[in-house]
């Protein structure tokens, strides 16, 4: 209920901002200068409000970017908010954000900070960012559908988009560019799993929801397909895919896979997240194995009030990277706190991406739903251990998640931790998929110490 | 392992004993087929060829949370993607292009393919706001026949209403 504390073990709340009560999905954190920014990308609006009024502009505005200063963690400044797609819930808004220095990309512009995102499903933007309170507009790459889940490369410029491109039997496959001159897009190729591309016929591989690359050095790129169902994990060899020949052929997308690993028909995978050569304390004595290769696999729970299999957090062990194997899984447990009868998802659906230092291959943050942000101790990855949570208190403008129930809707008021990202100071950003805005949290206790910060 | 009946939800128990009759055919209810996926299992029927012309198996579920809540059932790739011809046999071929069509007043798209290079299969996909209701057909008579002794069964009154709750009491 609205005015109920936070219920929190180990983590703290360190400042909130509303985010003008836009529904939140990704958000990335980029130091900037002296300061720290951070870019958060909005679902579409909803039936009651589908355009929120911009109260720095008075005037609504379809949801898109949402631009904010994070410098001061606990009195975060709103600078901007950047419209995206008309378009209510999934079918509007901006929902996705990348960040690259130009001086880090191999042809920007060494003044200028860009922010690629997904323009609703029918576009990818590039916007320069430099002054953060009034981005430019630089590029766009239009007449998709379904775009989603990007990823891009800030050393090279490489980018795997996730598009539905015509002709694709597929909702959401790979489109990958050249971003490193983001002024001058390049393609390099389409890419998918053999059965999607146009032309085939018979059964179509459950679609891409969105890729990890290791970038040149780790020549690797991890693909998540499926959401909430029909899973698979997908390691392909970067310089294979991005070298090899780019006819989208059964033969040709076979090519730079290593292997596939399938999840079971009732999870998928929303996010596939990389952690190669981490020391496993229990096999250091061992001659062989002592560190191993791991992927990250996060589930996204699709349905309200547990109305599907439950989706959770699955390590799998990647070393024989041609035979990878699930090795340990995580949920939060229902009975814990009645989460299936508390209303909205209850469920993982992602995790932080950040690789920095402080948090990268000891603690992983895994955004819950209505069990809200939950940090997990994963040196050992073979046993992976919660270690702290937040759940935020609701608000007025927490939105309401419905079932049906003999034909009528019924709705419960909930929060739903959609996104969770970490900066480089140890700050962890959670954002809300019900309108309940940005949460900025920090460790403590136990969970702290295990990162080692002061 | 196969499912059963009372893995959809809000499914009720089959009417009649095991016989459903609409119209001039008549349709037996027999096991779901299928072995376990991501989805529950849904409901199969059986028509002979005394009843139907040709054999005919039919395979209903929903699936809910699956459909674009805005656009529905956008185009045939969709209906390739979701109509559960695939667990029939992952080889199937479109013979054309799909139409339009409405079951239990739903819209969404039909379309014909043919399997393995000689049985026929419909595969039929419609939606109500996000949710799915996936039927595929088999059978070996001509594509004409059994799309007609399909699209005849769904107009059924008893199966529609199961269609309805099925649906979550749409």
């Amino acid at each position: 209920m609205i005015g109920d504390p936070p219920e929190a073990s180990n983590m703290r709340l360190v400042g909130t901002n509303d985010l003008q009560a836009r529904s939140a999905y990704q958000p990335t954190i980029h130091h900037q200068g002296d300061r720290w920014i951070a870019y958060i990308g909005h679902h579409g609006g909803t039936d009651d409000i589908p355009d929120p009024v911009n109260p720095m502009t008075g005037k609504p505005e379809p949801n898109g970017t949402s631009i904010v200063d994070v410098t001061d963690p606990a009195h975060p400044k709103y600078l901007r908010h950047i419209p995206g797609q008309e378009g209510r819930y999934e079918a509007g808004g901006a929902q996705m954000v990348r960040v690259c220095d130009g001086k880090d990309l191999p042809k920007g512009d060494r003044n200028a900070v860009y922010m690629l995102r997904t323009f609703g499903s029918e576009a990818h933007e590039i916007w320069n960012v430099a002054d953060p309170a009034n981005p430019v507009l630089v590029t766009r790459i239009g007449g998709l559908k379904d775009t989603h889940k990007n990823f891009w490369e800030c050393n090279t410029g490489i980018a795997y988009l996730v598009s539905g491109a015509p002709d694709w039997r597929t909702r959401r496959m790979t489109q990958i560019y050249d971003l490193s001159d983001p002024a001058h897009p390049v393609k390099i190729r389409d890419f998918g799993l053999p059965g999607q591309e146009p032309g085939a016929t018979g059964a179509v591989p459950t679609e891409l929801h969105g890729p990890i690359s290791t970038g040149p050095k780790g020549n690797r790129v991890y693909f998540g397909y499926g959401t909430n169902k029909g899973g698979f994990l997908q390691i392909v060899d970067r310089d294979k895919l991005l070298s090899g020949p780019k006819e989208p052929t059964p033969d040709n997308l076979t090519f730079p896979e290593i292997a596939r690993m399938p999840l079971s028909a009732m999870n998928g995978a929303h996010t596939v997240f990389p952690m190669p050569g981490m020391p496993i304390a229990e096999f250091a004595r061992d001659k062989d194995g002592r560190a191993r290769d791991i992927v990250m696999i996060v589930d996204e729970a699709i349905q309200n009030e547990c109305g599907e299999a439950r989706q959770m957090v699955w390590f799998a062990d990647v070393t024989t990277e041609a035979r990878p194997m699930m090795i340990s899984s995580y949920t939060v447990p229902e009975a814990s706190g009645a989460f299936c009868e508390r209303g909205g998802r209850f469920g993982s659906h992602s995790s932080n991406e950040s690789m920095a230092p402080v948090y990268y291959k000891k603690l992983a943050f895994i955004a819950f739903f209505n069990a809200g942000v939950r940090a997990l101790d994963i040196r050992d990855p073979y046993h992976p251990r919660e270690v702290g949570y937040f759940i935020p208190s609701i608000t007025a403008a927490t939105d309401k998640r419905c079932v049906t129930v003999d034909g009528k809707d019924r709705c419960k008021v909930a929060i739903q931790t959609n996104n969770v990202e970490t900066d480089d100071r140890g700050y962890i950003y959670a954002v809300d998929r019900a309108n309940t805005g940005l949460h900025i949290l920090e460790l403590t206790g136990a969970a702290r110490a295990i990162a080692g910060l002061p | 392992m196969a499912g059963h009946r009372g893995d959809v939800p809000g499914a009720r128990r089959p009417v009649g004993r095991g016989r459903l009759r609409d119209g001039a055919a008549a349709w037996r209810e027999i096991a779901w087929p299928f072995p376990r996926d991501g989805w529950p299992a849904g409901r199969a029927f059986r028509c002979g060829i005394v009843e139907c012309g040709a054999e005919v198996e039919v395979y209903l579920r929903p699936k809910l949370g699956f459909c674009n809540c805005d656009s529905g059932v956008a185009d045939d790739d969709e209906v390739d993607r979701v109509a559960d011809v695939d667990m029939i046999s992952p080889r199937f071929v479109p013979l054309r292009a799909g139409d339009a069509v409405d079951v239990a007043d739903m819209p969404g798209r039909i379309r014909v393919y043919r399997l393995d290079g000689s049985r026929t299969a419909i595969g039929i996909a419609v939606s109500h706001h996000c949710d799915l209701m996936a039927v595929a057909a088999q059978g070996s008579g001509d594509a004409v026949q059994i799309q007609r002794a399909t699209l005849k069964f769904l107009e059924g009154r008893e199966i529609r209403r199961w269609m309805a709750a099925a649906m979550e009491g749409r």
